[in-house]
């Protein structure tokens, strides 16, 4: 609870800059926040949220960076975490930080143990403290219980208790609903909303604008280093938070379409094709298929789930059987049932399941672009370190993946760099026909353009794709044509136009 | 809560009193006074060694070189009343003091030049055994003085390291499990990233627990000299391991985050109870070490979490 209110914020940051050598991470950023608000920070990743962050919880202490932190009216100059704590800013960290073996109260009291020394600890009388504490602010954890038996979004919950239990001034939430299902964010929101309510003043960091919208009295959006936008819950806009956030506006989100030309090589002919069910062996499961698809073009294959989009490139990839029908290549050859038969006559197939079976998660970035092309990296069976390094590097770099280290162990990126090196491991066998399932499945807005990007320059450069996604607009705004399936069957055909989506719609239903 | 829970504690104990009754049965004299003594006064100085360790540990550290700072600490201590005849008073603050600097050193490596607490320990654990054999020329330093000796048959002479070691272990069971600093200790053994958050500064923590693991792997000497009258560079040799087998009979996590220093007691005396009841009933004492290796398996089941002591989330 605010005691006395000096002022109308309760924290402001000013001026703030901060480099990294050459790299500008902040370019004076203001951040004002207002006694009692909840406070939404968004940005995409690299914007320069973290580094605030690492600023305002002394991480990074006074002196490294420009600018001056005043906190409930008062200047403060931050040299380590623990000056950020006693001068009021408790952040809660993205990432899961609790100590296992010990009770929910004794996590919350933790940083009390620590100012009190070899003062004597009885459980109960602990127990009893925090009980009060956590019935007081509507948190619904039992204090005698231990850490490691609690879930995750208990564990989250009990971070912000501790965090609260030091009566901060400033409550930061990092990113703090990125391991939550939505029922758990419903419950998170509802204590958020509840410290509000008691007077405590939260910064709610996120890259999703549905939470900010839901939540938040007002909100900064972070883009580049800068603050390029800030505003009060009146005039929120979801349209505008995102062309703020990815500063482009909706209709820029999609590159502008290369022109397929009528006399394009065919790059691959499908006709008749029948697919076996392949959980029911022998039964079909889509039924003669035919299509055509020339170099340099997107055919996009729409549906709903179920519908047998991605079985067809399951088909076409030799992991599903072909009960009947002709799979031709450009020039008219076949090739052989067996994946690496797809693999050499240039097929890729980016899954829409990455954890599965795309990427290599215990490696690095480097590890994983070159996986599938380790024999030509190699002479006489030993691999070439430096050209293995040299083509990842060039690799990560065209497509933008972050961060630029390509020893980072994928595990470590974003769904949407993930995806990029998945692309970028296919890229490199050098296919000339693309199967895109999902892409952009999980991915935030501004590595779904990046994604998108991507996908254009294979098609400017000559490959053909296909392109399976569930969401209409971007399936409808990205291919050149959408063919369109619904169990099983084909629907029929039309032009990629993102004003299509309710007659998309009606077909994949099945109603024409 | 009706049912009878026993605790991982209580169940150990009655696995001990299991154990010795087992060996009472087989050889009545067993159970007598001084077979219990006997056993009690065979893991004194590795109980005293060891009690701080318990701490260290459960921060998440390690010091494999208990025994051979005991083995300093018994030389140092040795040359000083016998040799040089200081005080006895100043030898023995000296002394601790050379185990509180071994332990600094343990604990600058360890914190400040980030070497893992295993590999520097036991490079700790060379040097000070060296420089044992080094100051004693391999040879036992014999000669203390009357009062020393005076003291050694006196009563409490008699008791004396038994009554050190349950002190020690009371003062670790006390900080480890009884205050807030050992709840310090146990957080940032469990998650050294959310002692950092709650404003813990964790490596003076550490550091201080190096230190007192020093201090008590040096009393271990300093009382091996007084029980014995003589000072030897060979003392201590294999407690680590001891320690170790000890600490996991007793319930602490070699990771961190849950250690108790009775357990390290109860541990401790299992292995002895065994040790001794073989040599009792007359099996072959080869047969020791392997059981005592199958007890370390069998009291990982005593309780159904114990997994974690072997997987660190």
């Amino acid at each position: 609870m605010s005691e006395k209110s000096v002022g109308p914020y309760a924290l402001e940051m000013s001026h703030i800059s901060k480099n990294f050598g050459p790299v500008i991470a902040l370019r004076d950023v203001d951040l004002k926040i207002r006694n009692g608000y909840i406070h939404g920070l968004i940005g995409q990743n690299g914007a320069g949220k973290s580094t605030l962050m690492k600023i305002l919880s002394g991480y990074y202490p006074n002196g490294t960076f420009d600018g001056e932190i005043i906190v409930a009216g008062n200047k403060v100059e931050l040299k380590s975490p623990r000056d950020a704590q006693q001068s009021g800013i408790a952040i809660v960290p993205q990432e899961i930080t609790v100590a296992g073996t010990l009770t929910v109260a004794e996590n919350i009291l933790l940083s009390e143990f620590n100012n009190r020394g070899l003062k004597l600890y009885s459980k109960r009388n602990e127990d009893k403290t925090i009980e009060t504490f956590l019935a007081d602010n509507g948190i619904p954890l039992v204090s005698s219980q231990l850490v490691d038996t609690l879930t995750l979004p208990q564990k989250q919950i009990l971070m912000i208790a501790s965090a609260l239990y030091m009566n901060p001034k400033v409550l930061v939430l990092d990113e703090p609903t990125s391991s939550l299902t939505n029922d758990e964010i419903g419950t998170l929101f509802a204590i958020v909303r509840n410290l509000k309510v008691k007077g405590y003043t939260t910064v709610f960091i996120t890259h999703k604008i549905a939470e900010i919208m839901d939540l938040c009295d007002s909100v900064s959006i972070l883009r580049d280093g800068q603050v390029v936008y800030e505003t009060d819950r009146a005039d929120f806009n979801s349209d505008t938070l995102i062309s703020n956030m990815i500063g482009r506006s909706i209709g820029e989100l999609y590159p502008q379409k290369n022109i397929v030309n009528a006399d394009a090589p065919i790059v691959l002919s499908v006709t008749d094709l029948i697919v076996e069910n392949p959980r029911k062996p022998g039964e079909k499961m889509l039924d003669a298929i035919s299509f055509e698809l020339r170099a340099g073009e997107i055919l996009g294959l729409g549906g709903l789930v179920g519908s047998g989009r991605t079985e067809i490139l399951k088909a076409l990839f030799r992991e599903n059987n072909v009960l009947a029908g002709k799979i031709q290549l450009g020039d008219g050859k076949v090739y052989g049932d067996a994946i690496p038969d797809a693999l050499n006559a240039g097929i890729a197939y980016i899954t829409e399941d990455r954890k599965i079976e795309g990427l290599l998660f215990n490696m690095t970035i480097r590890g994983n672009l070159t996986a599938s092309i380790m024999e030509t990296l190699s002479a006489k069976g030993i691999l070439k370190r430096k050209s293995e390094k040299e083509i990842a590097h060039q690799t990560s770099k065209s497509l933008s993946v972050k961060p630029a280290n390509i020893e980072e162990m994928i595990g470590n990126l974003s769904g949407g760099n993930q995806q990029k090196v998945l692309i970028g491991k296919s890229l490199l066998v050098k296919p000339l026909i693309f199967m895109l399932d999902e892409p952009t499945k999980g991915v935030d807005i501004a590595s779904k353009a990046e994604i998108y990007q991507i996908i254009h320059d294979l098609v400017e450069k000559g490959a053909g794709v296909l392109l399976v996604s569930s969401e209409f607009p971007e399936l409808l705004a990205i291919s050149h044509r959408v063919i369109v399936f619904a169990n099983g069957k084909y629907q029929g055909e039309m032009v990629g136009d993102i004003d299509k989506e309710h007659e998309l719609m009606l077909m994949a239903i099945g109603g024409k | 809560m009706k049912s009878l829970r026993i605790s991982p504690i209580g169940k150990r104990v009655i696995f001990v009193f299991v154990i010795f009754g087992a060996f009472a049965l087989l050889k009545n004299s067993f159970a007598t006074y001084d077979s219990i003594l006997s056993i009690v006064q065979g893991i004194a100085f590795v109980g005293i060694a060891s009690a701080f360790l318990t701490l260290l540990i459960t921060s998440g550290e390690f010091d494999i070189s208990i025994g051979a700072n005991a083995a300093l600490a018994a030389i140092v201590a040795g040359e000083l009343v016998a040799k040089s005849h200081l005080s006895l008073g100043l030898s023995i603050f000296l002394t601790l003091l050379v185990g509180l600097v071994i332990g600094a050193i343990n604990g600058a490596v360890v914190l400040i030049a980030k070497v893992p607490s295993f590999i520097a320990t036991i490079a700790m654990l060379f040097i000070a055994r060296s420089f044992s054999v080094y100051i004693s020329q391999a040879k036992a330093i014999e000669n203390f003085p009357g009062l020393w000796k005076g003291f050694k048959e006196s009563f409490m002479g008699q008791y004396f390291s038994i009554f050190v070691m349950l002190v020690v272990i009371l003062i670790g069971e006390f900080i480890l499990n009884h205050t807030t600093f050992g709840k310090v200790i146990a957080a940032i053994g469990a998650n050294k990233e959310a002692a950092r958050i709650a404003g813990i500064n964790v490596i003076r923590t550490k550091f201080i627990l190096f230190m007192l693991t020093g201090v008590g792997a040096a009393l271990a000497g300093i009382v091996a000299d007084i029980h014995f009258s003589s000072a030897r560079s060979s003392l201590g040799t294999g407690w680590e391991l001891y320690a170790i087998a000890g600490l996991v009979i007793g319930g602490t996590s070699l990771f961190g985050g849950r250690g108790t220093v009775v357990g390290l007691l109860i541990g401790l005396l299992l292995m002895q109870i065994i040790a001794s009841g073989m040599v009792a009933g007359g099996i072959d004492p080869w047969w020791q070490t392997v059981i005592t290796g199958v007890i370390v398996l069998i009291s990982l089941g005593i309780d159904r979490k114990r997994k974690k002591v072997f997987v660190n989330e």
